[in-house]
């Protein structure tokens, strides 16, 4: 009975000691970790890359590049982004950045007066390397270091002397232009139109619409109107050609014409497997991210200097939808 | 000593830093919680301040621009020294993962001073149109650090959030922790509060136990008391009173035996002395006659009887005056011839005495009276009975320290039982002593004379004879003859 007793009062003693000092270690023991502190001493240099369409496939690749470059020069890399190509957002992004005096930008081209304003005047002033991507700013009007990015006119060249392989040299071929006009787009616009003027027997009918979806819409239901006997379309924006090929489904067979753009578009390669696009230029967006890191840093540390003005050109392919079907 | 005491104290101290203990744990672990809450807040704070301060310096500036108030400026001064000052602060809330964002901040911060000052510098130099701008472009650098503020709390919470959850989580733990130990604590300070309080009670229990007993009178069982405090200091006390207790009643009982000896022997002294108050009856009367008679007889010429008068009044005289002093083996030895002498006038030839005296021990000292009755015996039992007579033999010899004296006779002889009884005095005696005086008597005088038991020897044997054997040492008080 007493042996019992105690037998149990031990008992007890190690059950009650045992929950007490579990839940004492969970009190004491922490698993936060304060974050790490910043290290003043070891400023690293502070990229910006900064675009309009964050979430195309295009430009994903392109942060990708940019971001294992930064990671191996050991420079802190932030993505400044918006989506829908919201021009305003954009051009705040690249205010935010220069007063922020970030050691460099890398920044999507765009043909407008803000932005070469802001880049000619506001970057000088704090005198932050601007290195256009993708899409190129003439130099003079941005005072751009350097241009990384695909040749838009010799992939303009590609595209057309594809079309005209794939239809003959005799035809009725309309050019969807951006009313925009931007730098880059003139570019392909050349690199395509010096390649159709010289087949005398094709002829170009060049159309201008704005970027938004109602307007291409209207605009080819315009164009189907005026000219029922179109052999080939050749859109300047992967944007236009998407609801192009949208509007002409509604009314006919898609894949009788040969339809070409340019850029990637998560749409697009479904429309080449299925036939309704019959080529596109595809960039190389890793290596642009890749590179333009790579000549910023060496810009910084003062390795290559200066960067070569005329750019720095990555390669272009041209995809074709008979590559799908094997 | 003052051993309940200690453990009383022992128990109340133990508690009681306990209670400290873990008081303080949790006041310290609190203030700690107290402070990361403080850092945490302080940081949204500082956030908050830079926020407002940039924003009250867009719009003093606006102010000053339409003004050009000397105070405004002093006023924009003060901001922008206070947003340097906070820049620094700033500079600590940075960490790995936003320490773009906080770059920036900084950066932005300078940005907006300076453009503030580009401003007040076109301003004073009446460049009235590019100091609208510059004042446009500190207000759009203001909206920047808003938004650059909000996207750094908005890092903040992500970068803390697990923080805060172990925050909540701990303050579980801690209510957790604080049941547990408060029932660990109760249970170990009741198993600590039940062993002191036995290790108190158990001895007094002991030793209440103890006083029933000896209340009852047990006073043989010993008081044990598993303890080492006071209650067994109040144990060993009690147990010495037991042995006082028990010691003093062996005492008194030796005491009352005593009393109870010296009570028989008042009775025996009593006894003898009414004895020979009886036959005192004018004993000079009874003493004077007997020599009447006898010078009587001796003139009427019979010899005889005047001798045997002289040894009746002899043996008479001796009786009356020497009972209670010691005399010498010389006198008794008188008185018994005495004796003998009126023995053989009634005897005749029935009775032949014989004795062998060593006369070098004839001035031992001894009590009165002590052969007399002997013989008294030996002719009472051997010879009187019998028609032939019998022989009586009386010998003093020396034996060293002590003196050896026989009466041997060849009557008939008793039984051992009787022998016994004899020697411890347990016999009645009869009437028919000449004396009064029977043979116990003469024991017990010889024993409280001499102070020692063993004097008296009998050896018997059933129709062969007594002897009767008295060893008396020469120097009185026994053995002790240093």
């Amino acid at each position: 009975m007493r042996k019992n007793v105690i037998a149990f009062i031990i008992f007890l003693f190690v059950i009650l000691g045992y929950f007490t000092i579990t839940s004492l270690a969970r009190v004491v023991r922490s698993d936060w970790q304060e974050p790490l502190p910043i290290n003043q001493a070891d400023q690293k240099y502070r990229l910006v890359l900064i675009t309009q369409d964050i979430d195309t496939p295009f430009w994903e690749s392109v942060i990708e590049g940019a971001k294992e470059q930064a990671e191996k020069d050991q420079a802190m890399l932030e993505v400044l982004g918006n989506y829908g190509s919201n021009e305003e957002a954009f051009l705040q992004n690249l205010e935010l950045a220069i007063h922020s005096k970030v050691d460099g930008i890398i920044i999507q081209g765009l043909d407008t007066d803000e932005f070469k304003e802001l880049t000619k005047i506001k970057a000088a002033f704090y005198s932050i390397p601007i290195i256009t991507i993708a899409i190129d700013v003439p130099m003079e009007e941005s005072l751009r270091r350097t241009y990384v990015g695909s040749n838009h006119y010799e992939s303009g060249v590609k595209l057309a002397e594809q079309l005209v392989e794939d239809m003959g040299e005799v035809g009725k071929v309309v050019l969807f232009y951006d009313q925009e006009q931007y730098f880059y787009q003139l570019e392909r616009q050349a690199g395509i139109e010096s390649v159709l003027k010289k087949y005398p027997e094709i002829t170009i009918v060049p159309v201008e619409t704005i970027d938004q979806k109602e307007d291409i819409t209207s605009t080819t239901q315009d164009l189907l109107n005026q000219h029922p006997d179109v052999d080939g379309f050749i859109a300047i924006k992967s944007t236009i050609a998407l609801g192009m090929i949208e509007e002409i489904s509604r009314r006919r067979q898609v894949e009788s014409l040969a339809i070409y753009t340019f850029d990637d578009h998560d749409d697009l390669e479904q429309l080449l497997i299925d036939g309704k696009l019959d080529a596109v230029i595809k960039q190389s967006p890793q290596e642009m991210g890749r590179l333009s890191v790579q000549l910023v840093i060496e810009w910084l540390n003062g390795e290559t200097v200066p960067l070569d003005f005329d750019g720095y050109l990555t390669e272009i392919e041209l995809v074709k939808a008979t590559d799908f079907d094997e | 000593m003052n051993s309940v005491r200690r453990k009383i104290l022992i128990l109340t101290s133990v508690t009681v830093v306990m209670m400290l203990v873990i008081w303080f744990s949790f006041t310290i672990y609190n203030r700690q919680t107290q402070e990361q809450y403080n850092e945490i807040l302080q940081r949204y704070l500082l956030l908050n301040e830079v926020n407002v301060a940039s924003q009250q310096l867009i719009t003093d500036l606006n102010l000053y621009l339409s003004t050009s108030d000397p105070d405004q400026y002093q006023k924009i001064d003060q901001i922008k020294d206070s947003l340097r000052e906070k820049e620094a602060d700033v500079w600590s809330l940075g960490y790995q993962e936003n320490e773009f964002e906080i770059v920036n901040y900084v950066h932005l911060t300078d940005s907006l001073i300076e453009t503030v000052d580009r401003s007040i510098s076109l301003h004073l130099q009446e460049d009235t149109e590019a100091a609208a701008n510059e004042f446009n472009d500190a207000t759009r650098i203001a909206n920047y650090i808003s938004d650059t503020t909000l996207a750094l709390v908005d890092k903040e919470l992500k970068t803390y959030d697990s923080f805060y959850r172990h925050i909540i989580e701990q303050s579980v733990n801690i209510n957790q922790l604080g049941v547990w130990l408060f029932l660990f604590l109760s249970f170990i300070l009741i198993v600590l509060t039940y062993l002191i309080a036995r290790s108190i009670t158990r001895p007094i229990y002991q030793l209440t136990e103890a006083a029933n007993q000896l209340s009852q009178g047990h006073f043989d069982t010993e008081v044990h008391v598993d303890s080492n405090d006071e209650m067994a200091f109040l144990a060993k006390t009690f147990n010495r009173m037991r042995l006082n207790i028990n010691n003093l009643i062996s005492e008194i009982q030796l005491k009352a035996q005593l009393e109870k000896e010296l009570q028989e022997s008042k009775l025996l002294l009593q006894e003898s002395q009414l004895r020979s108050l009886q036959s005192q009856i004018n004993p000079h009367f009874l003493f004077n006659t007997l020599n009447t008679i006898s010078k009587k007889a001796y003139l009427e010429g019979s010899i005889e009887t005047s001798d045997l008068l002289v040894d009746v009044a002899g043996l008479l005289r001796y009786n009356l005056k020497q009972l209670d002093r010691s005399v010498t083996l010389y006198d008794e030895v008188t008185v018994l011839r005495h004796y003998i002498d009126i023995q053989k006038a009634r005897l005749t030839d029935r009775l032949q005495f014989t004795e062998s005296i060593d006369f070098d021990l004839l001035d031992l000292d001894m009590p009165a009276l002590t052969l007399q009755p002997i013989i008294e015996n030996a002719v009472i039992h051997a010879i009187e009975p019998r028609e032939s007579g019998g022989k009586i033999m009386f010998r003093v010899s020396d034996l060293e320290d002590q003196v050896l004296i026989e009466i041997e006779d060849d009557g008939p002889g008793m039984t051992e039982e009787k022998k016994i009884q004899l020697i411890e005095g347990l016999l009645i005696p009869k009437e028919g002593h000449s004396t009064g005086i029977g043979f116990t008597n003469v024991i017990k005088r010889l024993r409280i004379f001499y102070g020692s038991n063993d004097l008296v020897k009998i050896d018997s044997q059933i129709n062969r004879g007594t002897k009767v054997s008295l060893i008396l040492p020469k120097q009185k008080g026994g053995t002790r003859n240093v």
